[in-house]
């Protein structure tokens, strides 16, 4: 307990030395979790962005459609029975479904063709379990039935298209022969997922399966659950289900849909690594470099220790004590710092597009406001590591002062 | 009774290729109590003599026991806790800890012998620190006291352990001669008061004038052995 005292008096001898190893400490820890708290947010709102605006919470699908699902097939497609609804409507933590027929086609202007993805929906449900609708800047949402089209500014924008004005849809039906959708644009939306604004085209249900020649045919029923949480319960939930009556289909949740975005917040994950081991390898470098300065002043100390009776290890403990209270310190003061603008950002966000311009470019999903996310388990983990790093680093410099020769410490040589 | 005994010993320090004798072969039997100076000029040897018999520094050979104890073959951990139970070491340069006031000094050799909470340390501590004339600046920092009084930490804090022997390399050299008189007396004070036995290297005359036995040395043999009170 003594040797503990002493330590922490020893961090008072050189108050700057101590704040400075300290801060540059606290710099990088205050670095990392601003990045943690970023991408966490990034995530927050690129699934948030995935789940309420492309792929809702779980899907069901054919299993040889799932195959090909990036083809956008017109085959292996369900059909849409009382049963498999009510199989749907008993799943644990339901809330809505909504059926959608997805297509390829090109986006006819007239002069140009874009390629774009079509998706037959039903409004009414299609706004139970997607969040789109909440994006509609200009005009309204569909109606069944109506020949009309709701899409992205943006694309409504490159194509020249504005709200009142006639679409084509150029596409080929499943038995590969050549049709046309002409829809009157009656909304227009603006996402925070860019892949929607670009490329897709939404079309009523029973519009896109008449002119497919599809009746009550879907790709895929879309489900909302009333909590995020559960969506692997309820999955296996369904799959279960489904194989006992409906074995050509299969569920699947919005991770298996996210791929990509999870690969890449995975990929960030190490980038995280990689800061924390420059964060380690600063710390360590500060750490070896403030014991060993300390160690050298004190070396007239060090030899009268060894002649009061102090062990290696003891002596080797109170460097070892100090060091760990310099990550400590180090650790507070960049929890502190990075809380500081970490809050900031919580409450007031960055603006990513005036910030980086389109993320979509990245191959995120997100547009507009990015908010930081609080992560106090971060915060723990920063300050546990920046004492366990400093204490690693200076168990070296520490054994190399206490097996200093008393008599070499104490009279600098033999007399 | 013999507190210490030195047989035959002898330290050769290597300079290069070059052997350096810094004692050679010295016989010597201490006893309980005693008050003993080792003179002699520099490169005597007195300093290599006070730390062989500090357990600091080993001999080339010789036999070296303390008590009974033969300490030639004991490991570093051992010798550390000899060092801690049994000797007391009081440095020309004080080396007193610049973070911890005269108190804290004292306290540090004590706690590192008694760790029992009953134990009362604050007053074994007070104690000795009065008895050295301290009692007044046991808040005090090393760097608010005079040479003296830094002196008069360093003796307390050998002597806080009841050690049965203190060993102190030139206790007067960086001290004036009023003040090295009363550090000396203080020492002289707690050998008769404690019947602890001190054993001081120095060519100051008056260190050798207080001391009861005067042992003289040169190029690392003793030359001349004066007991003079005992």
């Amino acid at each position: 307990m003594f040797l503990f005292r002493l330590a922490l008096k020893n961090l008072t001898r050189h108050k700057r030395r101590v704040l400075i190893t300290a801060s540059i400490i606290a710099v990088g820890i205050a670095l990392f979790l601003i990045y943690d708290s970023v991408q966490l947010g990034l995530n927050r709102l690129s699934f948030n962005n995935i789940r309420n605006l492309e792929t809702g919470h779980l899907q069901v699908v054919n299993k040889n459609y799932w195959q090909k699902r990036d083809k956008v097939p017109l085959d292996n497609l369900i059909s849409e029975d009382k049963k498999l609804m009510q199989i749907i409507n008993s799943i644990s933590d339901y809330q809505a479904a909504a059926p959608q027929l997805k297509f390829s086609a090109n986006l006819n202007n007239g002069i140009d063709e874009l390629p774009v993805v079509v998706y037959g929906i039903e409004p009414n449900k299609y706004q139970q379990v997607f969040m789109t609708g909440k994006y509609l800047i200009e005009g309204e949402m569909l109606e069944s039935g109506e020949y009309e089209a709701v899409l992205g500014k943006r694309l409504a924008e490159l194509m020249e298209f504005k709200l009142g004005d006639y679409i084509t849809l150029v596409f080929r039906n499943n038995q590969r022969t050549f049709n046309t959708i002409d829809a009157k644009i009656t909304g227009l939306i603006h996402t925070n997922n860019p892949t929607i604004n670009n490329n897709f085209v939404y079309i009523p249900l029973d519009i896109t399966q008449r002119s497919l020649n599809l009746e009550n045919k879907v790709s895929q029923i879309v489900i909302r659950l009333n909590q995020v949480e559960t969506v692997k319960k309820t999955k296996q939930e369904l799959s279960t289900k489904l194989a006992a009556t409906k074995n050509d289909l299969e569920a699947h949740s919005w991770r298996d849909f996210a791929g990509e975005v999870i690969a890449m917040s995975k990929a960030e994950t190490a980038e995280k690594v990689t800061i924390m081991g420059l964060i380690l390898l600063i710390a360590a470098v500060g750490i070896v470099n403030t014991i060993i300065l300390s160690s050298l002043e004190r070396i007239k100390e060090i030899g009268m220790m060894k002649a009061l009776g102090l062990k290696e290890r003891e002596i080797i403990l109170i460097f070892i004590m100090e060091a760990a209270g310099i990550g400590f310190i180090g650790g507070v003061i960049g929890s502190f710092l990075g809380g500081i603008f970490i809050l900031y950002l919580n409450i007031n966000g960055i603006d990513l597009t005036s910030l980086i311009g389109n993320v979509s470019d990245w191959g995120l999903p997100v547009m507009g406001k990015l908010y930081a996310v609080w992560n106090f388990k971060a915060f723990i983990f920063v300050i546990v590591f920046g004492v366990i790093i400093s204490v690693v680093a200076s168990i070296l410099p520490a054994r190399w002062a206490a097996k200093k020769d008393p008599v070499e410490a104490i009279y600098g040589n033999h007399n | 009774m013999a507190l210490l005994t030195l047989e035959e010993v002898q330290k050769v320090y290597q300079q290069g290729k070059v052997d350096v004798p810094a004692l050679r072969g010295i016989d010597l039997v201490i006893n309980q109590g005693a008050f003993t100076s080792i003179a002699g000029p520099s490169g005597s040897g007195k300093s290599t003599l006070l730390n062989i018999v500090g357990c600091l520094d080993r001999p080339t050979s010789g036999t070296v026991y303390l008590e009974e104890e033969k300490i030639n073959g004991l490991s570093q951990d051992e010798l550390a806790m000899l060092r801690r139970h049994n000797l007391g070491f009081i440095f020309q340069d004080f080396n007193l800890i610049p973070v911890l006031n005269v108190y804290e000094n004292v306290e540090f050799a004590l706690r590192l012998v008694i760790e029992r909470k009953e134990f009362n340390i604050q007053e074994q501590v007070m104690n000795i620190l009065k008895s050295v004339g301290l009692g007044e600046l046991a808040d005090r920092r090393p760097n608010e006291l005079s040479g003296g009084q830094k002196q008069r930490v360093s003796i307390a804090r050998a002597l806080v352990k009841h050690p049965k022997l203190v060993l102190a390399d030139e206790p007067t050299a960086n001290l004036d001669s009023e003040t090295s008189q009363e550090v000396l007396k203080v020492m002289l004070e707690m050998n008769q008061k404690l019947d602890t036995t001190f054993i001081f290297s120095t060519h100051d005359p008056l260190v050798m004038d207080y001391a009861k036995r005067l042992i003289k040395l040169k190029d690392g043999e003793i030359i001349e052995d004066n007991c003079r009170y005992d």
